[in-house]
């Protein structure tokens, strides 16, 4: 029996646990923007009559929870008027990747009608959080 | 080192494996033997240098525990997991190194930080290794664009 080795043992396990709450408590949890713009130009559209949000997903091609994230918001554009969802694969758009500041996939930044950021999610989004946080944004008065 | 394309693995098998492997390199650092240190390192160069299909906890959990639950309802790809195998495999390697020369410290440190890792995948699927795989995956891709 190795008493340093116990004692490696209990403070490896002490911080995997308060790692896993840290990594469990952000992922899918809306954030407040980091300041990007010009969302609408990196996923390259603009925005038609109704559209009053983009949310513009950043995946890679190994990257499970990117098709469940992909999933979810298709489904939520799809029932959401107003509301646009582009997916970008980070391995043919660094530069977007790097303009947003993104490092992990899957992440969702959201954008306005001016391409102003909104709030960002990373891992998968909790789709009635994302929308309670774009819904003031959605209902802004329609461009005459 | 992914060359041979790998058919996508069951998720859960990924946290039974890391599961296991915590359970090993806890005894490891109770135990403080170096050559059951020695066989966790084989176990991870099984997995990260033949695939996955020969990794030993993923062949226990396709025969032992995958036919008592239902399908998996999604798979994940087998290249993140099997480099995260050659990240294990580099620190139990350099854990028994240190057990068996000696360096007891070396090798409580080294499997200490090799135990976090596969805990934190057990515990909530969070695979660092895959997490480093994805980010070198984007850095090779970016240097390819810049040199093209």
């Amino acid at each position: 029996m190795s008493l340093w080795g116990a004692v490696a043992l209990g403070v490896a396990v002490v911080v995997a646990l308060v790692l896993a709450l840290v990594l469990r408590a952000r992922d899918g949890r809306v954030r407040a923007a980091a300041g990007a713009s010009g969302g609408w130009a990196l996923a390259g559209c603009s925005p038609s009559g109704q559209d009053r949000v983009l949310l513009l997903q950043l995946s890679s091609p190994v990257c499970a929870p990117c098709r469940q994230t992909a999933a979810v918001l298709t489904e939520l554009a799809g029932r959401t008027v107003g509301l646009v969802h582009v997916e970008l694969d980070v391995a043919d758009r660094p530069d977007a990747a790097r303009e947003l500041g993104v490092l992990r996939t899957p992440t969702v930044v959201a954008f306005d009608r001016d391409g102003t950021e909104l709030l960002r999610v990373s891992g998968v989004p909790r789709a009635a959080d994302l929308l309670a946080g774009v819904r003031p944004a959605l209902s802004g008065r329609l461009a005459p | 080192m992914a060359t041979p394309a790998e058919p996508p693995v069951d998720p859960r098998g990924v946290r039974f494996a890391a599961g296991v492997t915590t359970v090993v390199l806890a005894l490891v650092l109770l135990s403080g033997s170096g050559w059951l240190a020695a066989a966790q390192t084989v176990v991870f160069a099984l997995g990260a240098f033949f695939g996955l299909r020969f990794a030993p906890y993923s062949v226990l959990y396709r025969l032992v525990v995958a036919p008592r639950l239902n399908p998996p309802a999604e798979k994940e790809e087998a290249a993140p997991v099997r480099f995260s195998q050659l990240v294990g495999f580099v620190f139990a390697l350099v854990g028994t190194i240190g057990y068996l020369t000696g360096l007891t410290v070396l090798g409580i440190v080294a499997t200490a930080l090799a135990l976090a890792a596969a805990l934190l995948n057990a515990a909530v699927g969070f695979c660092l290794g895959c997490e480093m795989y994805a980010l070198i995956q984007r850095l090779r891709t970016r240097n390819q664009g810049a040199t093209a």
